[in-house]
């Protein structure tokens, strides 16, 4: 705690200097690599890396009962793992609130977008394809919700469908019918505010020092497809719109790395 | 997200709404006994209960913060709220999730700076859902705190915004919010014209999230109203105000430092 | 605004223009808002709910919750507790002790250092809100005189919000200071109460 304080006033008083500790600017996302594909069992899979941040996103398809209200469709399913390998104060056992804000954020923007199209997953009457997309922080320095929104989309732009067996009535994981149809690319750019200072990805140390944060998830053709304000901060609405505009731009920089 | 059936007919809503107008809402400030502060919200089908407990020694302890009241904030849907099935008791993803959030909009707007070393409870219970529950907590739970005494620095608002038929409106209803094509929950203080909680689903221009946000300012003024009147109705029925002026400015004690002593 | 007429103030709503410090205000940008409920009469804010926050020289009721190696925490009708050193006092105090004790010292989390604790013997305690005390004490002590007058009951009221009752017919005391908290912040409130226990006293006897 006394050592958060020091960092967090190291922190404000650079922003106050128009600075950040690794000599970005208060608009430039540390550097970004997506591997896919790393993870040969899965049916789709990538590690994103923005800085030192990484996440692992692992793909599986299963055979599930469709909903009842929606008898046609299958269904796409966002989990968030904190691992306690990505940082000290994580521990295993049921995910805490913020493993779950990440996963619905997530969740939000490829569903809002309708990334992959449920009624597309439909087999036959009671059986349907689902989507587990499981996301694994391994290395948590800060904006965790962007790289699993990158390792997430990368994951499922290298997913393979795997073939329906009508007969056994199972999956066949060593035959693909194809690569998984996509509709859109989503990719999230979070903003904190630090000392009325809006920042975007911050690091571990900026995080502590945040007052709140700003998550706007878009999607090709300039929409805004989901968002959360986290954090004790309030933002105007003149900030948010001004939030949205850099969203917009950054996404369009993010979406060609994905 | 594509919208089945028609949500908007001849210019109006499936309940015959028009795109601005709110659900019937009532508060009512202190049902609770027990609870320090507490509300209930009828607004539209919804039917929320919030309660509020004082600052109170943190447990478990560890989580004490010697510069803040840290704020418990709990949102929870009775297995009997909605039309569906038997939901499940206990915190899922989602209730956690808003939980979160909501603790978000206390931490801002709580003095949470003058009880370092506390906590304090803020409960929303839905016992009834027909869409747009979080924010219909939360402007109850506000009128709670201020109901407790607990020092806030505005009684927020909530109030969800969407886009059926490509149509902005207000206040969705549990159909609209299912079957439209996204919705945002808002809760902002009108005070310093901050947004507290936003999230959002569905498909939105920046133009149209600008529009969402003046059309959730706008309801927020109706809003606050109706919070105003919930705790003044309050305030009558517990301090009984005289009909003639008030006389005496805050006493000063007889020796500013001491507890009187009469033998 | 009109200063001269009692009003309902909401959190939120600007009391003053001005930088102007008081329980159950704060000041963001140079402006002065209330934070609770409160009645607002000639520019002052009075709130009508609050809880009791340890503060230097108060004299309080506490009762002793917990014994340590080097003295007793003392609960005060607060969020913060009271320590109260064994050096302090020659008794020895158990937990479930009611006393009277002066708070000497706040730290900045607002815990409280008691001196002079005083046990009290037999009697009663009420709690009350403590943004009632106050009134139940009255302007020169006029409440409290009232009270003793017609009830005999020796009382000590401490600024948290409890007060202890002994002697007399404490039945009596207790049920007016509560209607005096019911009716805080209604006028002629001593004059009602004085009828009240006339009353009540002549038709008691």
């Amino acid at each position: 705690m006394i050592l958060d304080e020091i960092r967090e006033a190291y922190v404000k008083d650079l922003l106050t200097k128009g600075k950040r500790a690794d000599g970005r600017g208060m608009l430039d996302y540390r550097e970004i690599r997506i591997e896919k594909g790393i993870i040969a069992n899965a049916e789709g899979s990538a590690l994103a890396s923005i800085g030192d941040t990484k996440v692992l996103a692992g793909i599986k398809f299963d055979i599930v009962e469709p909903f009842k209200d929606k008898p046609e469709e299958g269904t796409i399913v966002v989990n968030s793992e904190f691992s306690p390998v990505a940082h000290p104060e994580f521990s295993a056992g049921p995910p805490n609130e913020y493993s779950i804000e990440l996963a619905r954020v997530v969740d939000r923007g490829l569903r809002s977008a309708e990334v992959v199209d449920p009624k597309k997953l439909f087999i036959q009457e009671g059986k349907a394809l689902g989507v587990f997309i499981d996301l694994y922080t391994l290395d948590n320095c800060g904006n965790l919700i962007d790289t699993a929104a990158l390792a997430a989309m990368a994951a499922l732009k290298c997913a393979r469908v795997p073939k329906y067996d009508a007969e056994k009535q199972q999956l066949l994981r060593e035959d693909f019918v194809g690569p998984l149809e996509l509709a859109r690319t989503v990719v999230t750019c979070s903003f904190e505010k630090i000392d009325g200072k809006t920042i975007i990805d911050a690091s571990g140390e900026e995080e502590i020092a945040s007052y709140g944060r700003v998550t706007i998830a878009t999607c090709d053709g300039e929409m805004v497809c989901a968002a959360q304000k986290s954090g004790a901060a309030g933002f105007t609405a003149d900030e948010i719109m001004g939030i949205i505009d850099v969203a917009i731009a950054k996404g369009n920089e993010l979406r060609q790395k994905v | 997200m594509n919208e089945n059936i028609q949500l908007i007919k001849d210019g109006k809503r499936i309940d015959g709404r028009a795109f601005n107008e709110l659900r019937e809402l009532k508060i009512t400030a202190g049902v609770l006994k027990k609870a320090d502060g507490s509300a209930f919200i009828e607004w539209g089908k919804n039917k929320v209960l919030a309660a509020v407990y004082r600052p109170r020694e943190v447990l478990p302890k560890h989580l004490t913060n010697p510069y803040k009241a840290i704020v418990n904030c709990r949102y929870a849907m009775a297995p009997f709220s909605s039309t569906e099935e038997h939901g499940r008791s206990g915190p899922n993803r989602r209730s956690v999730e808003i939980g979160k959030v909501a603790k978000h909009v206390f931490e801002n707007a709580i003095l949470i700076k003058s009880f370092p070393n506390t906590m304090i409870d803020v409960h929303m219970e839905v016992l009834q859902s027909d869409g747009g529950t979080r924010v219909a907590g939360i402007t109850a739970a506000s009128v709670a705190l201020a109901d407790a005494g607990v020092p806030i620095k505005d009684l927020v608002c909530g109030v969800s915004v969407g886009k059926i038929g490509g149509e902005i409106v207000v206040d969705l209803n549990k159909e609209e919010d299912n079957q439209g094509s996204g919705d945002m929950p808002i809760v902002l203080s009108l005070r310093s014209g901050e947004v507290l909680l936003w999230q959002m689903d569905g498909m939105f221009t920046k133009e149209e999230i600008r529009k969402c946000f003046d059309k959730a300012f706008e309801a927020a003024t109706k809003i606050r109203e109706i919070q105003e009147a919930a705790l003044k109705a309050r305030c009558e029925a517990v301090y009984q105000t005289p009909e003639e002026g008030y006389e005496a400015k805050p006493d000063k004690f007889t020796d500013e430092n001491k507890g009187i002593e009469v033998v | 605004m009109s200063d001269s007429e009692k009003r309902i103030v909401l959190p939120g709503e600007t009391v003053s223009d001005s930088p102007y410090r008081s329980e159950g205000t704060f000041v963001e940008n140079g402006k002065t808002y209330a934070s609770i409920v409160s009645l607002m009469y000639e520019g002052k804010v009075i709130p009508l709910k609050g809880y009791y926050i340890p503060k230097y020289s108060d004299y309080a009721i506490g009762i002793v919750v917990e014994e340590r190696f080097n003295g007793y925490v003392v609960d005060l009708n607060s969020p913060y507790a009271g320590q109260l050193s064994s050096r302090e006092s020659r008794e020895q105090f158990k937990i479930g002790d009611v006393i009277s004790a002066k708070i000497i010292s706040v730290n900045e989390v607002k815990e409280a250092v008691l001196v002079e604790p005083r046990r009290f013997w037999g009697g009663e305690i009420i709690e009350i809100e403590y943004v009632k005390v106050p009134r139940v004490i009255g302007k020169n002590a006029s409440m409290l005189q009232l009270l003793k007058q017609y009830t005999k009951t020796d009382i000590f009221v401490g600024k948290n919000g409890r007060i202890y009752l002994k002697g007399g017919d404490t039945a009596l005391t207790s049920l007016v200071i509560l209607k005096i908290c019911r009716e805080a912040h209604t006028s002629g409130l001593t004059d009602r109460v004085k009828e009240f226990l006339e009353k009540e006293t002549k038709t008691g006897i």
